[in-house]
C-alpha cells in the first residue's frame, strides 16, 4: 500500500490517492508506528519510546506531505497532539484494527494479536492481548494473507465472511509493519462491507420476488379490463362487481409492495443493533388496542396479562417490536376459528436455555432463529398461542421463507379478518426484525390444536 | 490457563489446538464454498473445493502425528490428555466434513449442465447455511474452550434433521411430478444427506469439546428426530 511504503522506504513518488483517505491512513500509520515503537521498547525508558514515536510520526507526516502536494491544510500536524495523542489514534478509529505478531514462518499456531482497538475487541470478544489469532479467525484466506504480510512483506486484501446469524462481510487488509526483534508484525484493518453486499443481493431478490408475485394479480386485472371494455361494456351490475374485485387486487398488490419494502428496510439494517429501550409489555398492550376491532370482527378473544412496569424492558426499536407483535397476533387471529381465543404471554429474566425451552411438551418444536450464545444476556419472551388448525411438522422449517403460505389461510375466507390476505412475508419480516434485535424465534405446534410462536429479545439491564 | 514447568510442553499443546482450529477453518471454508459453487453454478469454484480437500487430509495426518508424538514424549495427564485426545478426534471429524464438502461440490458439477431448479437449490442453500453456522458455532466453542456453547450446538442438531426431512419431501414431490428432474433431484438429495451428515459431525465435535472441557459426556440422550421413513405414500404399496 502506497502510504506504508512511502515513509518506510523513503519513496517520494506522488500518489494519486484521495485527500481525506490519505489523511485517515496517515493517522492510522502514525498511531501504529508509535505504538509498535512503544511496545518494542518496553524495557527502555518511556521517554525514549515517546521520542521514537514522535520521530516516526514526524517522518511519516513530512513524507506524507511531500507525497501529497495538493493536500488540504488539515494534513499539517497538529502541534499540540504529542506522542500520547498519536498513540491514542488507533484506539479512536471506528474500524476494527489489530496488530498481529509471528516468529515462526511455518507455525500458524504462534500468530498472536498483540494489539486490538475497541471495535476489534468487541467484534471478537477479545480479552487483554496478547491472544492467539487462530482463536479469533480461522478463515484460511485471511491466515494466508497474514502470513504473506508477516514473512513475505506483501500487502493483501481479502474478503472475510465469518458466517453466523448476522451474516457480516468484512474486507480485511493485511499490511506488513516493521519487525521488533525476531517478531514479524503486520497490521490488520477491517472494513465493513456488509451493507454493499446486502444492497446488491436485496436488489436482485426484490426484483425476482416482486415480479413473480405481482404477475398473478396483474394478469387478472388485465383480464377484467378486457372484459369491461368488451362483453361487459353495457352491464352496470357486472361492471360494479368487476371493479370491486379489481380494487381488491390493487390493494393486495399495494400491500405486497408495502411488505416487500418493509422487509427490505429491515434486512438492510439487520446487522445494526438497535439502541433504544422499549417496555415489551407496554408495546404489546398498545398493539392489542389497535388489534381489537379486527379481533372483534373475527369473533376472537385476545387475552394478555401485562408484566410489572419495567420488568419487560428490552433493547429495541419500538416500531419494529410493535410490528413483530402485530404480525404474530394478526396471524394468530387469522388462524383461530370464530369464538376461539388467542393467548399472549410475556416472561422476563430468562436465560437463553430457558427462553429456548419448550412450553408445550407434546408439540413438535422448531427454532426458526437462535441468537449467538452469550451467557451474560437475559431474555424477555413473548408467546402468542392460537387455537387454529396447527402446522404440520414438516412445514415448520419453511415458515419464515418468503411467500410461503401454510394451507388453511386462504385469502378471502372468513378466517381472514380485515380482508387482509397474507402476503406470505409476515413471518419473514418478524424473523429479520428479531435477528436485528439479537433475539430468537421458535414455533411449536400440535396439528388440530393450534400453534405457539415465541419471540425473545435481550433484556435491557436496569443500569 | 495452568502452566507446566516445561514451557515447550505448553507450547506444543497450544500449537495442537491451534492446528485443529486451522483445520476447522479450512473445513468451514470448504463447506460454504461447496454450497456457493452449487448455488452460483460455478464450476471453477467447485473444482477448487475438490482440489483443496487434499490440504485438509494432509493437515489431519499432521495433527494425528503431532498428537501421538506429544502423548509419547510428554505423557499428558488429566485435562492435557483430554485435550490431546480431543484434538485427534475432532481432526477426524473435520476430515470427514472435508470429504462430505468435496462430495457436495462434485454433485454440484453434475448439476451445472441441467436446467436450474431454483426453489430446490435455494432450499439446499438455506440448509447449507444452517450447517455452516453450526460448524462455526462449535469451532468457536472449541477455540474458546466453552462447554456450554458446545452444548447449545449439540442440542440443536434436530433443527438440521428437520430441514433435511422437509427437503426430502420437497424433492420427492418434484420427482413424482416431473420424472425428467430425477437425475438432478438425486444429486440434490445426496447433497442434502451430505449436509445432514456434516451437521452430525458438528454434533460429534460438540461432544468432544464438552468432554475436553468438563471431563464428562453431555448428559441426556442425543436429540434425534425420526428419519423421514416414508413421508409420501410409496406408489404401488396400496
Amino acid at each position: 500500500m502506497a502510504l506504508f511504503d512511502t515513509p518506510l522506504l523513503g519513496d517520494r513518488r506522488p500518489h494519486r490517492l484521495a485527500g481525506p483517505h490519505m489523511l485517515a491512513l496517515a493517522a492510522v500509520a502514525l498511531g501504529l508506528v508509535a505504538l509498535v515503537a512503544m511496545a518494542g521498547l518496553r524495557t527502555e525508558v518511556v521517554a525514549a519510546a515517546l521520542f521514537a514515536g514522535g520521530a516516526a510520526a514526524w517522518a511519516i507526516l513530512s513524507s506524507a506531505r511531500a507525497a501529497l502536494p495538493t493536500a488540504p491544510a488539515a494534513v499539517e500536524p497538529a502541534p499540540g497532539l504529542g506522542a500520547a495523542g498519536v498513540a491514542a489514534l488507533p484506539l479512536a478509529l471506528p474500524d476494527p484494527v489489530m496488530i498481529v505478531e509471528g516468529v515462526e514462518p511455518d507455525g500458524a499456531g504462534d500468530r498472536r494479536i498483540i494489539f486490538a482497538n475497541p471495535p476489534a475487541r468487541a467484534l471478537y470478544r477479545l480479552g487483554e492481548p496478547p491472544s492467539l489469532l487462530l482463536t479469533s479467525i480461522r478463515d484460511p484466506e485471511v491466515l494466508e494473507a497474514v502470513d504473506e504480510a508477516l514473512f513475505g512483506g506483501t500487502a493483501r486484501t481479502v474478503l472475510h465472511l465469518p458466517g453466523g446469524v448476522q451474516d457480516r462481510a468484512w474486507r480485511i487488509s493485511a499490511r506488513p509493519l516493521p519487525p521488533a526483534g525476531d517478531a514479524h508484525r503486520c497490521l490488520l484493518h477491517f472494513r465493513d462491507e456488509t451493507d454493499s453486499r446486502r444492497v446488491e443481493r436485496m436488489r436482485a431478490d426484490f426484483l425476482a420476488n416482486a415480479s413473480h408475485e405481482l404477475r398473478t394479480p396483474l394478469a387478472s386485472l388485465g383480464g377484467f379490463i378486457e372484459t369491461l371494455k368488451g362483453p361487459a361494456r353495457d352491464d352496470p351490475k357486472a361492471q360494479d362487481r368487476f371493479l370491486d374485485i379489481m380494487a381488491d387486487q390493487v390493494s393486495r398488490m399495494s400491500r405486497l409492495v408495502g411488505d416487500l419494502m418493509s422487509l427490505s428496510r429491515v434486512e438492510l439494517n439487520e446487522h445494526i443493533p438497535p439502541s433504544g429501550r422499549v417496555d415489551l409489555s407496554l408495546a404489546v398492550t398498545d398493539t392489542l388496542d389497535a388489534m381489537t376491532p379486527i379481533a372483534r370482527e373475527a369473533e376472537v378473544r385476545l387475552s394478555f396479562t401485562p408484566l410489572e412496569r419495567g420488568d419487560a424492558a428490552v433493547i429495541g426499536d419500538r416500531d419494529e417490536i410493535i410490528q413483530v407483535a402485530q404480525n404474530l397476533i394478526h396471524n394468530a387471529i387469522k388462524f383461530t376459528p370464530a369464538g376461539g381465543e388467542v393467548v399472549i404471554e410475556a416472561r422476563s429474566g430468562l436465560t437463553l436455555a430457558e427462553a429456548c425451552a419448550s412450553a408445550w411438551p407434546q408439540a413438535s418444536r422448531m427454532p426458526l432463529l437462535t441468537p449467538d450464545p452469550d451467557e451474560r444476556v437475559r431474555y424477555v419472551r413473548l408467546t402468542v398461542r392460537d387455537h387454529g388448525p396447527g402446522i404440520a411438522r414438516e412445514n415448520l422449517p419453511r415458515l419464515t421463507e418468503r411467500f410461503y403460505r401454510v394451507e388453511g389461510a386462504k385469502p378471502g375466507k372468513a378466517a381472514d379478518p380485515g380482508g387482509r390476505a397474507g402476503s406470505g412475508l409476515g413471518l419473514a419480516i418478524v424473523k429479520h426484525i428479531v435477528n436485528r434485535h439479537r433475539g430468537g424465534l421458535a414455533v411449536e405446534s400440535v396439528p388440530g390444536q393450534g400453534a405457539v410462536f415465541a419471540v425473545y429479545y435481550p433484556q435491557a439491564t436496569s443500569a | 490457563m495452568n502452566s507446566h514447568i516445561v514451557k515447550a510442553y505448553d507450547e506444543e499443546l497450544n500449537h495442537l489446538t491451534a492446528e485443529v482450529a486451522r483445520m476447522g477453518g479450512l473445513a468451514e471454508a470448504q463447506v460454504s464454498e461447496a454450497i456457493a459453487s452449487m448455488a452460483r453454478r460455478d464450476a471453477t469454484l467447485a473444482q477448487q473445493v475438490i482440489d483443496r480437500d487434499l490440504k485438509i487430509d494432509a493437515l489431519h495426518l499432521d495433527i494425528e502425528h503431532k498428537a501421538i508424538r506429544l502423548i509419547a514424549l510428554r505423557q499428558p495427564m488429566a485435562d492435557d490428555l483430554r485435550r490431546t485426545v480431543a484434538a485427534i478426534k475432532i481432526a477426524q471429524d473435520l476430515e470427514r466434513v472435508g470429504d462430505l464438502a468435496r462430495s457436495v461440490a462434485k454433485r454440484g458439477l453434475g448439476l451445472i449442465d441441467g436446467e436450474p431448479l431454483t426453489p430446490l437449490t435455494r432450499s439446499i442453500e438455506r440448509m447449507g447455511k444452517l450447517v455452516a453456522d453450526r460448524l462455526k458455532d462449535v469451532l468457536d466453542a472449541y477455540s474458546a474452550g466453552h462447554a456450554e456453547r458446545a452444548l447449545q450446538v449439540w442440542r440443536s442438531d434436530e433443527e438440521i434433521d428437520e430441514h433435511y426431512n422437509a427437503l426430502f419431501r420437497e424433492l420427492l414431490t418434484y420427482m413424482m411430478e416431473d420424472p425428467r428432474t430425477i437425475a438432478a433431484c438425486t444429486h440434490l438429495l445426496f447433497m442434502a444427506k451430505n449436509l445432514e451428515r456434516i451437521g452430525d459431525h458438528a454434533t460429534n465435535i460438540a461432544e468432544q469439546v464438552h468432554y475436553e472441557v468438563t471431563g464428562r459426556e453431555p448428559e441426556g440422550a442425543r436429540p434425534r428426530t425420526p428419519a423421514p421413513a416414508a413421508p409420501i405414500d410409496e406408489p404401488g404399496r396400496d
